[in-house]
């Protein structure tokens, strides 16, 4: 267990040291669109504690990213609309601050970190200036100080020449140079929970290493807690603490890593890890799941993966599996978890 | 069917069974919603019958716009003669009829030339690029730096010798209008050149000029789309400029243009009818154009949907 | 950047020399084709004046034999007519007062309805884009694109007409009367212009002729702002805890305003042409007024001189409005 850490701001009061860091109850996302309401998120349960690593999986489309900006609060509201639950900081229910207050928490207490740095940067502002923006907006620092915390920031994300550097302008970055600049630009006010959404799937396998390992280390220095979103269940294996699987905007399995890669107890998670090539199986037909995901906008009663499941029953097509407990610190949205986890 | 194909179709089947849809693409998305909106029902109405009126004003007087008798200066209207007479005793509303030939012909031929000179020119320059993209670049940058309306009085002026037709304002109002089209063309086809499908069909085989016209082409045109009636309406509206101006077309010949500008100070003078008629068809023709203009180009423009 | 403002000014000067050459080219050609430059220039309706012929003969060199062969280049006589023009000698007009005198006495009226006009349409247009483009899809949105297309494909004279009787007699007329002559908005409210009060009977004209320009600028705003209120950049900045102004200024604004600039220099170029019928229509002693009276004089040579010199001048202003883009987007500059 982590050591709790007394918990500060001038944001937010009310905290409580004891609750954990961040947790998700019940989340229910919708977006409103012209061809019906779309059920984004269907109910997201999860937590994360200080110098912990959550990752969250799933394939496109299956609510990941809608549930992030949920929690950093920056969902285009219309056409979203955050339906139900609640994102609770320490216990404060972020959902139901002000809306200054809100804007407040972000970039302090909670910082995003987003997956294509190139659109993700202002392309006319230098990158000095983009960094600085954050110490004068947030703490009133003057430009020359802002400007120092600025290049700091740069050396701890480890970009070269970072003197030269903060003076130009992103697209004369690398990409992966481009993402540390992300990096920094999340971390610059100290925030105690980041949440980085896809952060390596823009770059290239041997930049990807390098990103990850710098933001562990970030993480284990400053004791952050780090929600990481992803589709690729191989970086997640060296990084993460925990991992929650999302499908159709709901959490259907929750474990430790090295638990839910050996046995994992719902047939979503099997099927997937079933999928990932191996060099060991060369010569071997490619496993897939068939199918594709549910419309949003029109969910199939019953559980929602259950067309394209091997062990479907017939019950699994009326009644909603509810994510139970199933082992300690494990948890299934399956009726049939206990099957899935012994099927080795 | 390989095996793979086999895979894929059976592996992402989808599972509910979904309605036969029928076969859908951007044109026909666009056309369809097109077709529901008022604005372009009405405007490509009022197209037509302008189109109708310059092709065929005897259909829709009988009078001569000529046959001007000063005997009927200034006459009141009445039935056969619904706009009166003018300062010289013409029909005015077999004039107004008549005044839209000048009008329509020029904005139609005048945009044909455009689109084809500003296609070939834009699609070679931006398909073959190089000392190719660099010559028309700067013969654009050239034509472009002498202002549309300015360029035709330019030319109008000293063509004053090339006689009384539709012609020389087609002509003057097309060079400089042609960089207009060659820099969409250039554009998409600068776009296109480097995308997926052109290599395959190159590779295939395809010569440079089936590439160009059958398979980028119908691709490109979709910018150009929105663009033809805008410059139809552009036309129109700069022969009207030119022709108040006393350049183009002079009399006999009668166009919107030379009636308003005849006519400005009549709004005062108790007879606003030899104003307001010419200016209301003028307006009519400008504004359709301009209006189905802009609904064609939300429709293709699938950003916006 | 050094290199981009090199490229860019070598570019502008090839431009230039090859528009001169093309001016002089139509006009040889013009003399060329038709045998006799009397003929040419005024056309078998207009009788000229002696005047005029001799003036036509000394600037366009009448008696060089390479105006007797159809598309000869004429090189001797453009090199001639280039040095005139380097010597600022532009030719004179029917009264023998030299054209660049006469544009200089112009100028300040002209500029000043590019001043008004510019201010109206880049507030108007950029105001209503912006507004547009933030009740999406509500009617105000739908109000102001219907308006935007609507005024922008009215032709420029008759919104002048429109301005000049309704605003300056109409409304004018109500105006003097109720309010006497002396008052602001009676002047404003005049139809033509007077030199007495150069600022206030500007405004209507200026008005008139920017209303095509702000219709243009409205719409291309509006679509610029929609693309950027869902740009990745601005979400990023929303990410960081900014003021919903600060994002809205410091990035959304910031760069949709970067196409906004390249339609400032098209705009400029129609802007020139729709100069010519609002000062002449209006009675504005401005260098619009001049071409407007040559081409319903006849006078042929003032309309070439001054259109070149329209010309150069909007070439200066592409010239200095892309250095401005590149300013504003340093994409550009590494290009």
């Amino acid at each position: 267990m982590t050591a709790k850490v007394s918990v500060k701001s001038n944001v937010l009061d009310g905290l409580d040291p004891t609750a954990p860091l961040l947790e998700v109850d019940n989340l229910q996302v919708e977006f409103h669109t012209r061809d019906g309401v779309a059920k984004a998120v269907n109910g997201a349960s999860f937590s994360v504690e200080r110098s912990e690593t959550l990752a969250v999986v799933g394939e496109s489309g299956c609510g990941k990213s809608v549930t992030s900006q949920a929690i950093m609060g920056i969902l285009e509201s219309p056409p979203a609309k955050v339906a139900g639950g609640r994102v609770l900081f320490h216990g404060v229910d972020l959902l139901t601050l002000p809306k200054d207050t809100r804007r407040r928490t972000r970039a302090n207490h909670v910082a995003m970190v987003f997956q294509d740095a190139l659109s993700a940067l202002n392309p006319v502002w230098t990158v000095g200036f983009q960094l600085s923006e954050l110490f004068r907006q947030h703490r009133g620092m003057s430009k020359k100080d802002a400007m120092k915390r600025s290049l700091e920031l740069l050396d701890l994300v480890k970009i070269p020449a970072a003197a030269q550097r903060i003076k130009e302008y992103p697209h004369q970055f690398s990409g992966g140079m481009r993402q540390r600049v992300m990096i920094a630009m999340a971390l610059a006010l100290d925030p105690d929970l980041l949440i980085a959404d896809e952060p390596t799937t823009a770059l290239d396998v041997t930049v990807q290493a390098q990103i990850m390992r710098l933001l562990k280390e970030i993480q284990v220095e400053r004791q952050m807690g780090l929600i990481l979103i992803t589709h690729d269940l191989g970086v997640v294996a060296d990084v993460a603490d925990k991992i929650s699987v999302m499908y159709a905007g709901r959490i259907v399995e929750q474990a430790e890593v090295h638990e839910i890669f050996a046995r994992p107890a719902h047939p979503y998670t099997k099927a997937l890890l079933k999928s990932i090539p191996r060099l060991d199986t060369k010569g071997q037909r490619l496993e897939i799941i068939k199918g594709l995901p549910p419309v949003l906008t029109n969910i199939p009663p019953g559980c929602a993966f259950a067309p394209r499941c091997t062990y479907v029953q017939d019950i699994c097509r009326s009644q909603v599996p509810p994510l139970t407990v199933v082992a300690s610190g494990r948890a299934s949205a399956c009726h049939f978890a206990s099957e899935v986890i012994n099927d080795v | 069917m390989s095996d793979t194909t086999e895979l894929i179709r059976e592996s992402t089947a989808p599972i509910a069974p979904r309605k036969p849809e029928k076969n859908r693409n951007l044109w026909s998305d666009a056309f369809h919603e097109l077709r529901k909106r008022p604005v372009v029902i009405a405007s490509s109405l009022i197209i037509v019958v302008l189109i109708f009126i310059a092709a065929f004003p005897g259909l829709f007087t009988s009078e001569d716009p000529e046959d001007c008798r000063l005997e009927r200066f200034y006459g009141a209207p009445s039935g056969g003669h619904w706009f009166g007479f003018d300062q010289f005793g013409c029909d005015y509303f077999s004039m107004t009829m008549y005044g839209a030939r000048p009008s329509i012909v020029v904005g139609l031929v005048g945009t044909t030339l455009i689109v084809i000179f500003g296609s070939v020119l834009g699609a070679v320059a931006g398909y073959y690029g190089g000392i190719w993209d660099t010559l028309v670049s700067r013969v654009i940058d050239v034509f472009n730096a002498i202002p549309f309306v300015l360029g035709a009085i330019l030319i109008l002026a000293i063509w004053r010798s090339a006689g009384d037709t539709v012609w020389p304002t087609i002509l003057a109002l097309s060079v400089f209008g042609w960089p207009f089209t060659a820099r969409i063309l250039r554009a998409s086809f600068i776009e296109a050149r480097n995308l997926d499908y052109v290599h395959a069909a190159r590779s295939l085989g395809a010569s440079d000029g089936r590439l160009m016209f059958r398979h980028i082409f119908p691709n490109a045109m979709a910018p150009m789309m929105s663009g033809v009636p805008l410059t139809i309406g552009a036309l129109i509206e700069a022969e009207a400029t030119l022709s108040f101006l006393g350049l183009g077309l002079k009399p006999p010949t009668v166009t919107w243009g030379s009636m308003i500008s005849n006519n400005v100070d009549k709004v005062l003078s108790g007879h606003p009818l030899l104003l307001i008629a010419p200016a209301l068809f003028l307006l009519a023709a400008t504004m359709s154009f301009a209006l189905l203009g802009d609904a064609i180009r939300d429709a293709l423009d699938p950003k916006l949907r | 950047m050094g290199r981009y403002v090199l490229r860019r000014l070598l570019q502008a000067v090839l431009t230039l020399f090859l528009a001169l050459f093309l001016l002089h080219y139509l006009t040889s050609l013009s003399i060329q084709i038709n045998g006799n430059p009397a003929y040419a220039f005024f056309g078998p309706q207009i009788t000229p004046t002696q005047a005029q012929l001799d003036q036509v003969a000394e600037l366009y060199h009448t008696d060089h034999p390479c105006l007797k062969e159809p598309g000869n280049w004429c090189i001797e006589n453009f090199g001639e007519t280039l040095w005139r023009y380097v010597h600022g000698d532009f030719g004179t007009n029917l009264q023998f007062r030299p054209v660049t005198e006469l544009v200089a006495e112009r100028l300040p009226n002209t500029l000043r309805v590019f001043a008004v006009s510019t201010t109206v349409w880049a507030l108007a247009g950029i105001g209503l884009g912006i507004v547009a483009a933030m009740r999406r899809e509500k009617f105000l949105d739908y109000f102001i694109r219907m308006g935007t297309i609507i005024a922008g494909a009215v032709p420029i004279f008759l919104i002048v007409l429109a301005l000049k009787y309704i605003g300056g007699v109409a409304i004018g007329d109500w105006l003097r009367d109720t309010l006497g002559e002396e008052n602001a908005l009676s002047i404003i409210f005049r139809p033509s212009f007077d030199d007495n009060h150069p600022w206030l009977t500007i405004l209507l004209p200026g008005i008139a002729l920017s209303v095509v320009g702000a219709a243009g600028i409205a719409r291309l705003m509006r679509t610029s702002m929609l693309e950027n209120l869902r740009a990745d950049f601005v979400r990023t900045a929303k990410a960081k805890g900014l003021k919903p102004r600060r994002v809205m200024v410091a990035h959304t604004l910031r760069n949709s305003l970067i196409p906004v600039i390249t339609l400032i220099g098209l705009s400029f170029g129609g802007a020139l042409g729709g100069t010519v019928i609002t000062e002449g229509l209006w009675n504005i002693r401005g260098i619009g007024q001049l071409v407007f009276n040559a081409v319903r004089q006849n006078d042929t040579p003032i309309v070439i001189a001054v259109v070149t010199i329209l010309v150069v001048t909007f070439l200066l202003f592409s010239l200095l409005i892309d250095l401005l883009y590149a300013v504003l987007d340093p994409r550009i500059r590494y290009e």
